[in-house]
């Protein structure tokens, strides 16, 4: 697998401890960056071009889905996903809707690694 | 204080938050790894102050940890996630397995708590939602620490009523107790039976 790099954006860093292991585990060797804003996310994404992020929902500030929607007008390339608590339906909505991949928490490895390696992620 | 909701909308709030708390429960024994046995939830309507006493007595009287989320609707309240503070340890160590050393542990043992409140009460929140086709705002996780009254800080304890909802849950094989509970004002419980029952009306009448 290719080195790639890899955003993590939540305001939990227990939740960013836990989603970096799976992604160690899973694609070693790989670079991965963590925020834990919204803002953040942005500023690093503009200084690094991650190839994929993994964005929680309910964050303070700006919070995930407008980060989100940011994320798809300033940086097309990145892979983004959804990575959050909220099992709500307009969540899901709005993350199809964005043409983004919505991953619910708690993470499930095989998920993510599908998101990881090429897939849009849904749960 | 039965005469506040009818008894068919009392089944059907209890049939909905069974269903939204299966869900939480399912997210628990994920993160957790282990099964998560549930008791049957009971709706109450409860003077804040015997709420309170209600939740020192599942702990014999000592501290306990919470997160809470106030959330809003068509109602509004707050929903938390109850943990003995002497098992709130043993929690983190199962959710973060052997990954995070043990002195690391103590240190990160807030924000895990904070993340698994996040978790499990979303679950809860979001099949509430879904259920009754809500969008339900909630604010971000607070963390709190103490005696049962300070940890549902309700506005007026001597005059309100609150609904109160509490179901048990254990961790099998780790011994972890904690308890989930809803605190709604009366007339926000009112609200919410309301919802409910529209939307029982809704799936019988197909």
């Amino acid at each position: 697998m290719t080195s790639r790099t890899v955003l993590l954006v939540d305001d939990s860093r227990v939740a960013r401890m836990m989603t970096r292991s799976v992604v160690e585990r899973s694609c070693p060797g790989w670079t991965i960056l963590e925020a834990a804003t919204g803002e953040e996310a942005l500023d690093l994404a503009a200084a690094s071009a991650p190839d994929f992020v993994l964005m929680d929902v309910n964050m303070p500030g700006m919070g995930g889905l407008e980060t989100a929607r940011l994320f798809r007008q300033r940086f097309p390339a990145a892979a983004l996903s959804l990575l959050t608590a909220n099992i709500q339906d307009f969540v899901r909505d709005e993350a199809a809707h964005l043409g983004i991949g919505y991953i619910s928490k708690p993470l499930r490895d095989d998920l993510l690694v599908g998101f990881l390696t090429g897939g849009a992620g849904s749960s | 204080m039965t005469g506040i909701i009818g008894a068919l909308e009392r089944d059907a709030v209890e049939e909905i938050l069974n269903i939204a708390i299966g869900q939480a429960a399912a997210s628990l024994s994920r993160m957790v790894g282990d099964r998560v046995a549930l008791s049957v939830p009971f709706v109450e309507f409860l003077s804040p102050a015997v709420a309170a006493e209600r939740l020192d007595g599942t702990t014999g009287g000592a501290d306990s940890v919470a997160v809470r989320q106030h959330f809003s609707s068509s109602f509004s309240g707050d929903i938390l996630l109850i943990f003995p503070e002497r098992r709130s340890l043993d929690l983190v160590r199962s959710m973060l397995g052997d990954s995070v050393p043990m002195d690391s542990l103590t240190e990160l043992e807030q924000e895990a708590l904070l993340e698994v409140g996040n978790v499990i009460l979303n679950a809860c929140l979001g099949s509430l939602a879904n259920q009754l086709g809500l969008v339900i705002q909630s604010s971000l996780p607070i963390y709190l620490r103490g005696r049962g009254a300070r940890i549902l800080d309700t506005k007026h304890p001597d005059t309100e009523l609150v609904m109160f909802l509490q179901v048990d849950f254990s961790l099998a094989a780790k011994g972890v107790q904690g308890y989930l509970a809803f605190v709604m004002d009366i007339v926000s419980a009112r609200h919410f039976a309301a919802a409910v029952s529209a939307y029982v009306s809704r799936v019988i009448g197909g």
